[in-house]
This record gives C-alpha cells, sequence and structure tokens, in this order.
C-alpha cells in the first residue's frame, strides 16, 4: 500500500475528482439512440455496488451472421476466451 | 444444398433473429428500431414458413390444412431426411 498517497492530499482530491468526472462524462456521453427513455447507468451509482449497464439499441449483425455467432447483437458476441490452466 | 434445406435454413435464422429480438423487447418494449426489426423479420419468417409448407408440407400440426388427407405423418421424417 502507498502510504505516501495520503500525504499528497490536493493529489487525491484531484484524482478522486477525475474519476467522479470520467463516471459523469460517461453517463452523458452514452446517450441512447434506440428510442428507449433508460440509460446505459442508473443516475445515481453508489460505490460498492454492482452494475450491470443496460443495453443500448446498435449495430446488428444479419440473420445469417447472427445464428453462427449466436447473438443478433455485436456488443454482446463476447467469446470465451480464457480457460484451460491459467497457470 | 436443396431447395427444402436452404428454405429451412432461412427459417431457422429469421427464428433465432426473432428469438434475440424477442428478449432485446423484453427489456426496452418501447425501442421503436426493435419493433422495427421484428416486424421485419416476422413478415420474412411467415413467407418463408409459407413457401416451405406449400412445397414440403407442414413444420408443426397446426399446418396441416389439407381437407383429404393428415400430411402432417407424410414421410419423410425428420430423422429420414438427408
Amino acid at each position: 500500500m502507498k502510504l505516501d498517497l495520503f500525504d499528497d492530499m490536493e493529489g487525491l482530491i484531484l484524482h478522486e475528482r477525475e474519476n467522479s468526472m470520467g463516471a459523469m462524462e460517461m453517463k452523458l456521453n452514452i446517450s441512447n439512440n434506440g428510442n428507449d427513455s433508460v440509460s446505459r447507468f442508473p443516475a445515481k451509482t453508489p460505490l460498492a455496488m454492482a452494475y450491470v449497464p443496460f443495453q443500448q439499441w446498435g449495430e446488428t449483425y444479419g440473420d445469417d451472421e447472427a445464428l453462427s455467432k449466436g447473438t443478433l447483437f455485436p456488443e454482446l458476441d463476447l467469446p470465451f476466451s480464457g480457460g484451460g490452466d491459467s497457470r | 444444398m436443396n431447395e427444402q434445406k436452404m428454405l429451412l435454413s432461412k427459417i431457422k435464422k429469421y427464428d433465432f433473429t426473432l428469438k434475440e429480438l424477442n428478449l432485446y423487447l423484453d427489456t426496452h418494449p418501447n425501442c421503436r428500431r426493435g419493433l422495427a426489426m421484428f416486424q421485419k423479420y416476422r413478415k420474412l419468417r411467415e413467407n418463408a414458413v409459407d413457401e416451405y409448407t406449400r412445397k414440403f408440407g407442414p413444420l408443426t400440426p397446426d399446418q396441416v390444412n389439407n381437407s383429404e388427407r393428415w400430411t402432417w405423418t407424410d414421410d419423410p421424417w425428420p430423422w429420414e431426411r438427408r
């Protein structure tokens, strides 16, 4: 643990502010483009909670590709790349 | 691939796309783009199923529209298809 970080209170506060601004920008930028009023994340995201982003309408595969990929949405095309012995 | 197989594979693709849209719309019931795509594929599927049943017989028993003969049990059975 980097204890010297706590000595630099100003730096710490700046760091915190950057983080929250990042979250804010994320909320604003990812506007919904599918005429759905639900945003990607809730307006308030308390710490220590896990969030699943709410899907926004985007690109879609053609029916041919969708069936072979196993999803209609490229955003959800997340092939499992782990597995085996991870050591 | 013969015509029957091609039609069947088309129906499978439409079915999958419709199921995906079904799941999406369950959580996004007001998404017009999703709804439009659903309607488009519903129509495509309907046409493909019509064509299939006209040419190759029913895919499900409720599609038997023959008042002379119960065509549901006609050969070939799914496991007999080549």
